[in-house]
């Protein structure tokens, strides 16, 4: 069995001291950022993408990946408890969970969180497991054209999730593309955009771009209005009671496959999987009046999917090298830190790196329960810790973060400038993420598109002749039709407007 | 209100004039042709789209004009920690991590609401520490403490 195999070499390899400490420290960071309110996943992996440098490849992806999901988790828990969603993917659960700590089942609703999240990291890992193979194979047909337009369903997806304009969205994917393009011009050596500045002829690096966009912009806007923070509620029996149980697993079940399904889709993702799961159970529930006062099927289900969108949308960016968000684009970038080019020859050049990691992640939800559940009266008191303590250390951090990049003060500045940029995107109700994908990706797409329109002798065609291309540009132009249809709109605007409520 | 005051005139409005930059600081790149693109191919293609985009947006905002005003930003955050960060840029390299640290921190925490020098100084020290073991001590990183004497 090639499956086993695989899997006992992925657990040999997670098993070893260093990678299981690695997977731990990150699954502590993780929780530990999406505990505190106002820095994300995206600023802290980019903060620590400089570090990354002096390990091991396995073990940088390993600790990244535990980030990543761990904030899933620690998010969660400042939503029951203190009705503060730590990350945009805890949104729903502040709904019903803070209601059902204030009806004194604060223990039940963290811990049937925490092992519905656990149940649904698992399904996560096995569906990984299961499809990374066949899928690897079929990238493996894929063609310039091909990649080029599958790319371009990854940016358009990226738009559904970005609340807000579609129209603007799709515009700050075309912003980070031709910033994406600064530096010197693979085929012909030509500098663009680089001003004569020396450092930008290899690029914009996207990680002070990250720490600007999602780090300094998240710091301002934290310093700007001062946070009132209510005390947070007292945690008694960590057990649910049977009828809690009996209506919360089929809950999982739910959220589970929704969670796994959107996660594989490019632009999908934590966020969207726990609102569809949320809204499902909703609709399907003979009791809907129940839900915002503490169900139980409302902390269960969103908590789930989110958990098993984290792992799934690690698919695409495993097997085709596409990231499907911006989590996903700093992880691509890690990896080419490494020297190591994402795409489907990681699983044949590098199994150990392959399935070490996503072995590591099954034992990272295995910690992540410990970490959370035990230990949740520490994370709680970390609540306490005023914002003013933590603004001057997460900007400390980015800053040499960003000059270890290169050991260049040049890096430092960038991160100023992007943070201005990102201060006034949020002012202008623009998004940062779909500019962070399109500059990832800016590069390979134009070096792809490039390619198949030299292999077609200039004939834009191609992309329509070859069958997954097509298909692939049909998903995308189905989408984009979608959005503009009026009932979808709103259905869009107003799970935008719960999150915002 | 204005109706061109609103977020999303004012982002149409970035849109084209990043477009409109592009254009101008790419005019020497060669275009090539369809078969083999030059370097500036794909620059001018983008920043059509994007000035095609930035007009749409803002046409529409004006148009319909019910979309969102933009706020009157509070200029000492983002002024205090962005002057913050260049501070540190500046320092680092000529008077070691110690300075720019302490000057960072000053300069940021300003920007904020409150303001009390013994917390302040508080977070100074711990964060001192914990970058000298994290950075020179854990990571080993190259980077002097302070410039000439560690």
């Amino acid at each position: 069995m090639d499956l086993l195999s695989n899997l006992g070499l992925g657990l040999s390899v997670a098993f070893s001291f260093q990678n299981l400490l690695y997977a731990f420290f990150g699954c502590m960071v993780g929780t530990l950022i999406g505990v505190l309110p106002g820095i994300g996943p995206v600023a802290t992996i980019a903060m620590l993408l400089p570090i990354t440098f002096h390990l091991p490849p396995t073990a940088a992806l390993i600790m990244l990946a535990g980030i990543y999901y761990g904030a899933a988790y620690g998010g969660s828990t400042t939503s029951i408890l203190v009705n503060l969603p730590g990350e945009s993917s805890s949104v729903v659960t502040c709904l019903d969970g803070y209601q059902m700590a204030r009806n004194g089942r604060a223990g039940a609703a963290l811990s049937i969180s925490a092992l519905g999240s656990f149940f649904a990291g698992t399904v996560g890992t096995v569906i990984i497991v299961i499809f990374a193979e066949p899928l690897t194979q079929m990238a493996q047909k894929f063609g310039p054209a091909d990649y080029c337009s599958l790319m371009a369903l990854g940016l358009v997806a990226a738009v559904v999730l970005a609340s807000g304009s579609v129209l603007k969205a799709i515009a700050m994917v075309f912003f980070g593309l031709l910033f994406g393009l600064v530096g010197t011009d693979v085929n012909t050596g030509a500098q663009r955009f680089t001003f004569d500045i020396p450092e930008l002829s290899d690029g914009i690096d996207f990680a002070p771009v990250a720490m600007g966009l999602f780090g300094i912009a998240e710091i301002v806007a934290n310093l700007e209005r001062q946070v009132a923070r209510s005390g947070a509620i007292k945690v008694s029996s960590l057990w649910p009671t049977r009828e809690e149980t009996r209506r919360a697993w089929p809950a999982v079940l739910r959220g589970t496959a929704i969670g796994a399904i959107l996660g594989v889709l490019p632009g999908g993702g934590p966020t969207l999987g726990a609102f569809s799961a949320y809204t499902l159970e909703k609709k399907i529930s003979r009791t809907p009046h129940i839900f915002g006062k503490g169900a139980v099927e409302g902390v269960a289900a969103p908590e789930s999917a989110n958990n098993a969108a984290s792992q799934t949308s690690f698919i695409p960016m495993l097997t085709l090298g596409i990231p499907s968000n911006a989590v996903m684009a700093l992880m691509v970038g890690a990896m080419i830190i490494q020297g190591i080019q994402p795409g489907p020859e990681v699983m044949t050049k590098r199994p150990d790196l392959f399935w070490g990691m996503i072995a590591s992640m099954w034992i990272g939800n295995l910690m992540l329960v410990i970490i959370n559940l035990p230990m949740i009266g520490m994370w709680v008191k970390l609540l306490t810790v005023p914002y003013r303590f933590l603004a001057p250390a997460i900007l400390l951090f980015c800053c040499i973060g960003a000059y270890s990049l290169q050991n260049s003060t040049f890096h430092v500045v960038q991160v100023a400038l992007f943070g201005v940029l990102g201060y006034v995107f949020s002012r202008l109700g623009c998004e940062g993420a779909p500019f962070l994908l399109g500059l990832v990706l800016g590069p390979q797409m134009e070096e792809y598109f490039r390619r198949a329109m030299l292999l077609s002798r200039g004939d834009p065609m191609v992309f329509i002749q070859r069958p997954i291309s097509l298909g692939l540009l049909i998903a995308t132009a189905i989408l984009l039709v979608l959005m503009a249809l009026p009932s979808i709109k709103k259905a869009r605007e107003e799970a935008f407007q719960e999150e915002e409520g | 209100m204005n109706r061109f005051l609103s977020k999303d005139f004012l982002s149409g409005l970035l849109f084209i004039g990043f477009g409109l930059a592009a254009l101008y600081f790419g005019r020497h790149l060669a275009m090539g042709t369809a078969v083999r693109m030059g370097p500036g191919f794909v620059p001018h293609m983008l920043a059509f789209i994007m000035i095609g985009l930035g007009l749409i947006i803002s046409i529409v905002a004006v148009v319909t004009n019910n979309g969102e005003m933009a706020e009157v930003p509070k200029w000492k955050p983002i002024t205090l920690v962005t002057i913050g960060i260049f501070v540190f840029a500046a320092l680092f390299e000529r008077t070691g991590m110690f300075p720019a640290l302490v000057a960072l921190i000053l300069i940021a925490s300003a920007g904020g609401e409150e303001f009390k020098l013994t917390e302040v100084l508080g977070n100074i020290v711990v964060l001192t520490i914990l970058c000298i073991l994290v950075f020179k001590i854990g990571l080993s990183m190259n980077i002097s403490i302070i410039n000439g004497v560690w």
